[in-house]
């Protein structure tokens, strides 16, 4: 597979956003940090705050967390609390950016984000927006739309100025755009075989909510643009046949992958199969759905952002749906459920998952796991059998 | 055509020659530390059983948790794919296959030797092979007879630990309560036979199905298996070597 010079670009991007975050906070523009799809980026652009995002996906701070929270919660959780309370007293570094916030905006979600939330207040300032989670109910919309106008008030009171319809509009149009060219890109991935690998395109998705929208919009059409050449290249060999082994091509399904965290994608790839759509947070969830430009912008935003089918959601429906069309659009001779340690929500929904796919005759393999290392065999061999059945 | 099959087990390694389609040798021995070193003792031993020669051999297929490990083999394949093989051309009618081996236990739906679906446990040492040794252990029982133990109990104890660790202080307690041997052993095998139906269950195994890898030589269990699952199981004279005949059997394929 070709190597895209884009993804190195974006590789390096991070000393020069950190550069870029630290020349902010000089100048007085304030740092907000998210969790979760559930806040919406346009209200924080529009209050003239930057963003970025602090899931974390190292194994390395989650032994900072544990002297805090139980062992049996899940790591992403562990991962991004012990990344951010870390005093660098047991000689582990977070990343910088963990540092770097003025403001936490977080969500409530799971259980163990939640209540990690809780602790977290003591760290550093918090703002939590509720989230109703009976998502088709209109009082759902009403209240949701309230907790919006809650954070924007908040946002307002952080940064000082006032959040605009107009500048809330020129945002949405913004994210929009960038929603469209992640469209773009998933779009040559139906190809088969497809120009891009799962992993390369992962690099980018870990990254979408810690660059500048700016910098994003100009890495995804670098790498799309890269992408095109491909398939450019492979039509003018197209005229002769080459032999070329079908890689089964596998939706990945289920948890975020958070930046760091790769283990799974990495063994799927190096056994033979070919990752061409992600539905999770790091894949369709957080760009599949536009926002309405022609409504008022709160509203469009409230009922954009909570139809985002996570498992914290009941009924979940929506969620089956969008697997099984994804399925059936990208072609999918696989799915991986790919579930973190604990995640009672997308652990539990599996069986519904697996049942509607069963009917579809789509095979399913459950992998769960954490950020550690010591199943990397056993996971292969779960893999290894699966490719076999599959091809 | 002549094929070897190697089975790079946690606990022993397993070779199996298969000449036009019959198993012609096989040879079994531990694995100890060194995956390689086993398989290539195992490969040595089964040419010198069968009275082949290393330049007749057409191919060398390896599978078990140290498939990797075995550079002289023209291809690794995952043990599941090498069972729903090795099975099959025992059983053509199998439907599914229980493996329960050193350090985990499988559960695979088979379709005319192809595998449809698969599950396995290997977390913990619950539900294993590695289980009934500790536990075997701590009984002062040999594991060769420990399921033979199982069968005499008319009482079985009731063993609530599905951790090796905890099963084993349980089992320590019951002994010091003054339960005898054949129920502790029989409430312990149990215990697995308990676990593994879960996974039967999950994958909807209904008739037909066979039960392999180093356990299934453990008459108690499969009598306990049997009962829980209410069906009769298909053990093969050698379960053990299974996944090398199949590995040399997808050699030949």
């Amino acid at each position: 597979m070709k190597r895209f010079r884009s993804l190195d670009y974006i590789k390096n991007s991070y000393n020069a956003r950190i550069s870029q975050i630290a020349e902010e906070k000089k100048a007085g523009t304030k740092i907000v940090g998210t969790f979760c799809l559930f806040v919406p980026d346009e209200i924080i652009f529009a209050a003239g705050a930057d963003r970025i995002i602090l899931c974390g996906g190292k194994n390395d701070t989650i032994s900072i967390a544990e002297e805090y929270l139980p062992r049996n919660i899940c790591p992403l959780v562990k991962s991004s609390f012990g990344s951010i309370i870390n005093n660098g007293c047991s000689g582990v570094k977070s990343c910088s950016h963990f540092g770097m916030v003025d403001l936490v905006v977080a969500e409530n979600t799971c259980d163990s984000k939640k209540k990690m939330y809780e602790l977290l207040e003591d760290y550093v300032p918090t703002c939590v927006i509720d989230l109703p989670q009976r998502p088709d109910s209109p009082e759902a919309l009403n209240y949701f739309l309230a907790e919006l106008h809650k954070f924007r008030d908040a946002m307002e009171q952080l940064t000082g100025s006032k959040v605009t319809v107009d500048q809330l509009k020129k945002e949405i149009k913004s994210l929009n755009e960038t929603r469209k060219l992640f469209h773009r890109l998933y779009d040559l991935r139906k190809m088969d075989p497809p120009p891009i690998n799962g992993l390369d395109v992962l690099k980018i998705l870990q990254k979408q909510y810690f660059l500048s929208p700016g910098e994003l919009k100009k890495s995804l059409h670098m790498l799309i643009c890269e992408v095109e050449q491909v398939n450019a290249d492979r039509e003018l060999v197209a005229r002769e046949p080459v032999n070329r082994e079908h890689r089964p091509r596998i939706m990945v399904s289920g948890c975020p992958m958070a930046g760091g965290n790769t283990k799974v994608p990495e063994i799927i790839e190096s056994k033979g199969g070919v990752i061409v759509a992600e539905e999770s947070c790091t894949g369709t969830r957080s760009f599949w759905d536009l926002v309405d430009e022609g409504k008022d912008p709160m509203l469009a935003l409230a009922e954009r952002y909570i139809k985002i089918p996570c498992s914290c959601m009941s009924p979940n429906d929506r969620r089956i749906d969008t697997i099984l069309e994804l399925a059936r659009e990208f072609n999918i001779d696989g799915v991986v459920y790919y579930t973190l340690q604990f995640c009672h929500g997308y652990n539990i929904e599996k069986y519904k998952v697996q049942q509607a796919l069963k009917k579809e005759g789509i095979p399913l393999l459950a992998i769960e796991t954490d950020y550690g290392d010591s199943d990397v065999e056993q996971i292969g061999l779960r893999v290894d059998a699966f490719m076999e059945m599959l091809s | 055509m002549i094929s070897v099959g190697i089975d790079s087990g946690s606990a022993t390694t397993k070779a199996v020659l298969v000449n036009d389609g019959h198993t012609t040798a096989q040879f079994v021995l531990p694995t100890a530390f060194d995956f390689l070193s086993a398989a290539v003792m195992a490969y040595k031993n089964v040419l010198a059983c069968s009275g082949v020669e290393e330049k007749d051999v057409s191919g060398v297929y390896s599978t078990g948790y140290g498939r990797n490990s075995i550079k002289f083999a023209n291809k690794a394949i995952s043990e599941i794919t090498a069972q729903a093989m090795g099975v099959y051309h025992q059983y053509p009618d199998v439907n599914g296959i229980i493996d329960i081996g050193g350090q985990d236990s499988k559960v695979i739906s088979v379709n005319s030797g192809r595998v449809t679906d698969f599950l396995m446990n290997d977390k913990c040492a619950a539900g294993t092979g590695k289980f009934l040794e500790y536990t075997a252990r701590a009984l002062e029982v040999p594991i060769e007879e420990f399921g033979l133990l199982a069968l005499v109990s008319k009482t079985p104890a009731s063993i609530t630990s599905m951790c090796t660790v905890f099963a084993e202080t349980e089992a320590i307690s019951l002994r010091a309560r003054g339960f005898t041997k054949e129920d502790i052993a029989a409430g312990l095998i149990e215990s697995v036979a308990r676990r593994v139906a879960v996974m039967v269950r999950q994958i909807g195994l209904k008739q037909n199905v066979a039960f392999v890898g180093g356990v299934a030589k453990n008459s108690g269990i499969k009598a306990a298996l049997e009962k829980e699952l209410n069906l009769s199981l298909y053990v093969p004279p050698e379960p053990q070597i299974t996944g090398a005949l199949g590995a040399a059997l997808y050699g030949i394929k």
